[in-house]
């Protein structure tokens, strides 16, 4: 029991930190850089898609022993793309709003590359908790930047917090001007490009294992 | 045992195998999306419904800025200030719709018409634009524009549903100093750097955004030409208030 607990600790380490898929494998960044301006977005779709990576890893797991090899990315795909449709179709249901302003990039979670990268590199070899584990895991790491990148462009970008303004006016009396590049793409661009130099600066980042 | 590994393996992959496969993945998960797509389909209406309101209230500016309006309250203020109408092509405004009419939507306080909406539907560069664009009553001046849905590219023509851009279509005319339609265009760049005498019928462009912007100006202007009957009604009675039944029953 204790050796299966260390176990699940240790998929999910690797996931959310040593292995973080956007600042360690570099993937899923388009979507990072779109759905950022607003923490509110950026929330809905980080839930989406680590709810999205969880079940797909658990579903084409569970089948792993039956799909034949050689329709196997088809046969992920269609797994992926229901569950995105799936969840698209609730949050057009519950979270109109926002499901708007996610526009295309909830469809697009079929196309993200760490869902079908985990669906093609764990979940085809491993159990389906495991693989449920890991998608939760990968999914945790890429909220994880999503929303560091969302609370900095918000707040510097238009001055709120989920919506709220959380600048003081007299600082804005004193000249303090919010960045409007924070808002467009660029922004995203600069705070991810650090978020990873301080990712791999840290304890267990990639220029501490070359040493 | 290595020979039966080899057989399963060959089962796997072969050609009845992979297409038995196929098809009931095909089918498993169409019955899912389905039936999730068929549950949820009355809550999608309800939704769609409530944002095209909405967006005919923002075009109108009968909305207060930064507040969250309960569905009730919107539908609320939708039933006493909107009503949705008809015109024929001599710009005859009708209860009903007929075969060639258009729709259109009166902005009336207390049965005093304010203004009209004419819906906008117009291509864009990867998809439709559909949006609002609210007249006064003098039949020449945008009281304002909103747009419900469009597949423009987010952070570029995606702008076209921002704030900033919706408001600068408040206050401009689409007649030029001769009485002549110039409908309202969408800048290059910003409107104050244009020749004095065009100003006041173009807005600011999106940087980024050129192609976007043309079409918007192509679909308002096919859109306000199709509509030119009705604007000519409203010109006519300049600056006097209409009652919103005599209007209808002209």
């Amino acid at each position: 029991m204790q050796n299966d607990l260390s176990h699940y600790k240790e998929i999910l380490v690797k996931g959310i930190w040593r292995e973080n898929p956007v600042a360690y494998q570099v993937l899923g960044i388009c979507s990072a850089l779109a759905v950022t301006v607003k923490m509110s977005t950026a929330l809905v779709m980080s839930i989406a898609l680590t709810l999205v990576a969880g079940f797909s890893g658990l579903i084409i797991s569970s089948l792993r022993h039956l799909i034949p090899s050689n329709i196997r990315i088809i046969v992920e795909l269609t797994v992926i793309a229901s569950l995105v449709i799936v969840t698209d179709q609730i949050l057009q249901a519950y979270l109109y709003d926002i499901s708007k302003q996610l526009s295309i990039f909830v469809g697009l979670i079929i196309t993200n590359c760490i869902i079908l990268g985990r669906a093609e590199a764990f979940a085809l070899a491993n159990n389906p908790a495991d693989s449920f584990v890991d998608g939760i895991a990968n999914g945790l790491g890429y909220s994880m930047i999503l929303m560091a990148v969302a609370f900095f462009r918000e707040l510097l970008g238009s001055g709120q917090f989920f919506g709220i303004s959380v600048i003081p006016q007299f600082v804005y009396d004193m000249g303090f001007q919010d960045m409007g590049i924070m808002v467009l793409a660029p922004g995203a661009f600069f705070i991810i490009g650090l978020l990873v130099w301080l990712k791999n600066s840290l304890p267990g980042g990639i220029s501490h294992e070359k040493k | 045992m290595s020979d039966k590994k080899q057989s399963k393996r060959s089962f796997k992959n072969s050609r009845v195998y992979v297409v038995f496969f196929a098809l009931i993945v095909a089918l498993v998960f169409s019955v899912l999306i389905t039936s999730a797509a068929t549950m949820l389909k009355p809550l999608h209406q309800q939704n769609r419904i409530l944002d095209k309101k909405t967006n005919l209230l923002e075009a109108a500016n009968l909305l207060p800025d930064n507040e969250k309006l309960t569905p009730e309250k919107i539908q609320t203020i939708y039933d006493t200030h909107i009503r949705e109408v008809h015109a024929d092509p001599r710009g005859q405004i009708l209860r009903n719709a007929t075969g060639d009419s258009l729709q259109l939507y009166l902005i009336h306080t207390d049965q005093q018409v304010q203004g009209y909406i004419v819906p906008i539907s117009t291509r864009g560069l990867w998809g439709k634009i559909h949006g609002y664009l609210a007249f006064e009553a003098d039949g020449e001046t945008v009281a304002g524009f909103s747009v419900y849905s469009h597949s423009e590219t987010p952070g570029l023509g995606g702008e076209i549903e921002s704030q900033w851009f919706q408001d600068n279509f408040k206050g401009k005319k689409i007649l030029n100093a001769h009485n002549q339609l110039v409908s309202v265009n969408i800048a290059k760049g910003k409107s104050e750097n244009l020749p004095e005498n065009l100003q006041d019928h173009y807005v600011d462009g999106i940087s980024g955004a050129t192609l976007t912007g043309r079409y918007l100006s192509e679909g308002l202007e096919e859109t306000l030409t199709q509509y030119e009957p009705v604007s000519i009604i409203f010109r006519q009675k300049k600056g006097s208030q209409t009652h919103l039944e005599t209007l209808l029953d002209e």
